[in-house]
């Protein structure tokens, strides 16, 4: 008929049109690349670790179910001083699904709570007995960043240095209700020393003995180190010169923190499949440093570090290696097999180690005896979550 | 989404014995429209004097040359019918609550973002007034059914096409998610492009004017459009790489059999989901073969309507009629079923539409006869002539102010025939649905029925609310003899807690916003619920991530720990729980009122339930109108 194909093959190019458009956009979106890895609501794994003060050795590593259901729980354990038993003493009165951050303040440790759910804030409690008995102090009305090394405490004056999500650094007088601004990434980025290091973002806080607040964190520049050390309320560089062959890798540092020889550094150089893993010591506040070997990652990240005695460390990467080493300037050593569920290391002296593995609600611990090739079970604990509290 | 789920049970028995009682109380009503209506032309025809012959009016048209043609009068009736049951499936009793939660927002889950927030935007409106949202969707749809199935002719007519092509997009866009066209996955078979926008194009159909009823080209448009639309559905079904070529995929069913594996189990008559698994597996053991079927089907069918040709159009309708129906039955699984199924889906306004089409060319009269616009009468011969055409818009006013006379009017009403009648009924029916969902729109608050659902309604009580002497936020004193004079919302709230203390301190907040003017004359008063953080420097800590520094009616008292001890005990409220192993405080949630006398007035289970936007503005409500009444406001 007159009229009749025209309007009906104009229609049928415009319906294939559509179609086409719509198989287009209806499609599914090609997978965008994969960012950088960030904490998870809840408290990163990284978070997990182990420290030792004069109380005894301390361990955090997070139990329960499922992140994305807050049935996430932090626990704080305790190895007392002179003795080989673990005990639970996780400070009460707050949710920490957001993740537990620990401070030796010489006497006493410090716990500051991450904030998680509708608490925006951290709340702050302290013990002097080995976690027997906890008290509320505080509180820092911010939100702790999401590192291990978010809060420090000042051998001697008690003095409390945190670390904020926002990059702030701030600094509180034992009490710890009133807190003033230390530093903020952008401020020490801005500085002569922050400029050396094009300094992207900061990730551990620390004093240096005797009470010299350390603020660690990335660099843009490669083969620079970002520890900066305040000097009397101007910030110098004071990280390690890294060895030659690393000398053009760009530098994160991962942990920082005070121990009773000195300040400890966790250093990846490198990214990728290339980077490498370095410790470093120092005995005074930054002006010298002792580096280990580097330790290759393969591409791996880390999700546990822990520091011991006499310097030691020891670290999980992704890959469920663990790596120990026994202190300053001494190599990594491979350990056996982790067992399963191994949340964090705590190393002891002389190379041995206690292996913390959690299955839901229960802790296994782990031995191991340098030279060993396997972990005995030493201790396992029950701990009460408290499933549904925080829904 | 955010917002959209009122976070409401979606058979909790309050809602659900309040949605009933809305529906019927809206169902007597609807029939009392009918009957005032029918009453009052009743009584004008009674009144009123016949028209003379000659004069007035012409009789309704008896010419068979005039009658409504069978492809319009299949479309008013078959979609009539279809949004009247439509609307009965809007009163189910989990409609009220379910809808935005349970239909809106899955359905909009794997849109684009811009889609999901309007539709987000719809849903939370929603779920503020469900009560008045259930109701308006079950009377506006049977409103249109009925206007559609009893307006045969003229602007009434024409009129419900309209009414059909608004409210149809209003579905489409936020009850569908734009029928899904921008989410993948795409198909006719699972109703692409969203069955009310069939209905929308049916409406637009019928509310052409009568000279192009009968027109040639208007049949061919109709079957054209519908081929070509069934062509690009047959491409669309064969673009590969969408997962509808293959029965499996990953060790998995595919696209098609994991859709109707998922609608098996969805509660329904046992045959039914047999039939469904049944086909299922088929599916899954011969993808290929399957969709091979439905693209040449969906092709050839769109070829033949694209020919316009009805020797070929006929035989073929019959096919493509088999075809949709058993998609509708083993793909789409009817679309009503389950206690939240919304319409039929697609197949049966498809069917309609193809039959129209064929109709349309297959039965065109030779000729377009006169056809006069009757039922609503025209002003008695008396009256001035109708302006000439071109005539100039001053004799159209008049013309327009002689229409609007009371006797027009009158001999309008008493000269109406039956159908025009049931036609303003039926627009009354769409009013008593659309104007309570549209006051209630005006208020930003949500029904206080959310917040009973939750915790109940409580009763009244009167005795003196127990004294306490406690500091403020401020490091104040603070005791209740202080705060004579003034209605108090009191409340106990955990300064360390993460999930319903902050959301009871916001409906508090809100509430304080919604007193208005009142705000000087009610304190918002919370005591702290923590045994273990006391502190001053912790209810500021709160109240810094709350919002409600600086909020003149707020307190937040604390104390020593022996202090808020004996609190707790007088006001009677669970002492809290210290748990272990990194859990909060345990805890119960309360609210009390206290009158200007320290008389306490209600005592509230005040459990937050989920938090929604809606739970929260609902139980916000409820505490301001609870402030209100000791106010002397009703």
């Amino acid at each position: 008929m007159r009229g009749r194909p025209p309007a009906a093959l104009a229609l049928a190019v415009l319906a294939l049109a559509v179609v086409a458009l719509a198989a287009g956009c209806g499609s599914p979106a090609p997978s965008a690349p994969r960012p950088a890895a960030e904490a998870p609501p809840g408290g990163a794994p990284f978070l997990a670790t182990s420290t030792v003060t004069a109380a005894g050795t301390w361990a955090v590593a997070v139990m329960g179910g499922p992140v994305a259901q807050e049935n996430n729980f932090w626990q704080l354990f305790v190895r007392p001083a002179g003795t080989s038993r673990w005990q639970l003493v996780t400070p009460p009165g707050t949710a920490d699904n957001g993740g537990l951050v620990l401070a030796d303040a010489g006497g006493s440790l410090i716990t500051g709570f991450r904030p998680s759910q509708y608490l925006t804030y951290t709340p702050l409690t302290l013990t002097r007995d080995g976690g027997r008995a906890w008290s509320s102090t505080g509180p820092l009305d911010a939100a702790l960043a999401n590192v291990p090394d978010a809060l420090a405490a000042a051998p001697g004056s008690g003095h409390l240095l945190a670390l904020l999500t926002d990059g702030t650094a701030e600094l509180a007088a034992p009490g710890y209700t009133s807190w003033t601004t230390l530093t903020t990434q952008r401020s020490l980025a801005a500085t002569a020393a922050g400029r050396t290091c094009g300094l992207q973002d900061l990730t551990a806080v620390a004093f240096a003995p005797p009470g010299t607040p350390l603020l660690g964190g990335s660099c843009g520049r490669p083969g620079t180190t970002g520890i900066f050390a305040d000097t009397g309320g101007s910030w110098r560089a004071a990280g390690p010169a890294l060895p030659a062959a690393l000398a053009g890798q760009p530098v994160r540092v991962l942990r920082l923190t005070s121990t009773p020889s000195g300040t400890v550094a966790l250093l990846t150089a490198g990214t990728g499949s290339g980077a490498s893993l370095l410790a470093s010591w120092s005995p005074d506040a930054g002006s010298h440093w002792t580096l280990s070997p580097p330790l290759p990652l393969h591409g791996a990240g880390l999700s546990s570090a822990s520091f011991g005695p006499g310097g030691s460390a020891a670290v999980i990467t992704t890959t469920n290696s663990g790596q120990i080493m026994t202190g300053a300037g001494s190599s990594w050593l491979s350990l056996p097999p982790l067992p399963q569920g191994t949340a964090t290391l705590a190393p002891g002296p002389s190379g041995t180690a206690d292996a913390l593995a959690v299955h839901g609600g229960t802790l296994t611990v782990w031995q191991h005896v340098p030279g060993g090739t396997t972990w005995a079970k030493a201790q396992v604990i029950n701990v009460p979550i408290q499933y549904g509290s925080s829904s | 989404m955010p917002g959209m789920n009122s976070g409401i049970n979606v058979s909790d028995p309050t809602v659900v014995a309040a949605f009933k009682a809305a529906l019927v109380h809206q169902g007597l009503i609807a029939l009392l429209i009918f009957a005032l209506v029918g009453l009052a032309w009743i009584t004008f025809r009674v009144w009123l004097p016949a028209p003379a012959p000659g004069a007035g009016p012409a009789a309704e048209p008896l010419a068979a040359a005039a009658a409504e043609p069978a492809w319009r009068r299949l479309l008013r009736i078959g979609f009539g019918v279809v949004w009247v049951f439509d609307g009965i499936l809007q009163a189910q009793p989990k409609m009220a609550v379910g809808l935005p939660s349970q239909v809106i927002e899955p359905i909009a889950a794997s849109s684009p973002r811009w889609v999901q927030q309007v539709v987000n935007w719809a849903g939370t409106n929603w779920s503020y007034h469900p009560m008045q949202a259930g109701a308006a969707s079950v009377w506006i749809q049977v409103g249109i059914g009925i206007w559609l199935l009893v307006a045969a002719r003229g602007p009434l007519s024409r009129l419900a096409g309209l009414a059909s092509v608004g409210w149809g997009l209003v579905v489409w866009v936020f009850g569908e998610s734009f029928g899904g066209i921008f989410a993948p996955g795409l198909t006719w078979m699972f109703g692409a492009p969203g069955a009310v926008l069939i209905y929308a194009v049916a409406g637009a159909l019928i509310a052409l004017p009568d000279r192009v009823w009968y027109s040639l080209w208007l049949g061919r448009l109709m079957t054209a459009g519908t081929g070509a639309f069934l062509v690009g559905m047959a491409v669309l079904q064969a673009w590969p790489g969408r997962g509808f070529w293959q029965g499996t995929a990953q060790g998995g069913a595919g696209t098609l059999a994991g859709m109707t594996g998922s609608m098996a189990q969805t509660s329904q008559p046992g045959f039914l989901s047999a039939w469904i698994s049944a086909f299922t597996t088929f599916d899954e053991a011969h993808g290929f073969a399957v969709n091979l079927f439905v693209v040449v089907a969906l092709a050839a069918t769109g070829v033949v309507f694209l020919s316009g040709r009805p020797r070929l159009i006929g035989p073929v309708l019959a096919g493509f009629t088999v075809l949709c129906l058993a998609d509708w039955v083993l793909v789409e699984d009817l679309g009503f079923l389950g206690g939240l199924g919304t319409d039929p889906n697609s197949m049966i306004p498809f069917v309609l539409m193809a039959t129209a089409g064929y109709l349309a060319v297959s039965r065109t009269p030779a000729a377009e006869p006169a056809v006069p616009e009757p039922a609503v009468a025209e002003p008695a011969a008396a009256e001035p002539a109708a302006a000439a055409p071109g005539s100039g818009w001053r004799d159209r006013v008049r013309l327009a102010r002689n229409r609007v006379r009371p006797q027009a009017v009158r001999r309008s009403v008493a000269t109406a025939s039956i159908q025009s009648v049931a036609s303003v009924g039926a627009i009354g029916v769409i009013i008593l649905g659309a104007a309570p969902m549209a006051v209630a729109q005006a208020s930003p608050v949500a029904d206080t029925i959310l917040a009973q659902s939750i915790d109940g309604s409580s009763n009244p009580v009167d005795f003196p609310a127990p004294a306490f002497s406690l500091t403020d936020q401020h490091g104040q004193a603070v005791t209740l003899a202080s705060l004579h004079g003034k209605v108090i919302l009191l409340t106990f709230l955990d300064d360390t807690c993460s999930v319903d203390c902050p959301l009871i301190a916001q409906e508090f907040r809100q509430a304080g916003q919604l007193l208005g003017a009142d705000t000087n004359r009610v304190e918002l008063v919370a005591i702290n619920y923590n045994p273990l953080d006391t502190q001053v420097s912790y209810i500021q800590a709160f109240d810094h991530q709350e919002g409600l520094t600086g909020v003149p009616n707020w307190l937040y008292l604390t104390g020593s720990l022996a202090q808020l001890q004996q609190v707790w005990r007088q006001y009677t409220i669970a002492p809290p729980e210290i748990l272990p192993a990194g859990s909060m405080i345990g805890h119960g949630d309360y609210a009390f009122v206290i009158d200007q006398a320290g008389h306490m007035r209600q005592e509230l289970d005040f459990d937050t339930g989920p938090g929604t936007q809606a739970t929260k503005s609902s139980f916000a409500a409820e505490l301001t109108d609870a402030a209100q009444q000791l106010l002397g406001h009703s």
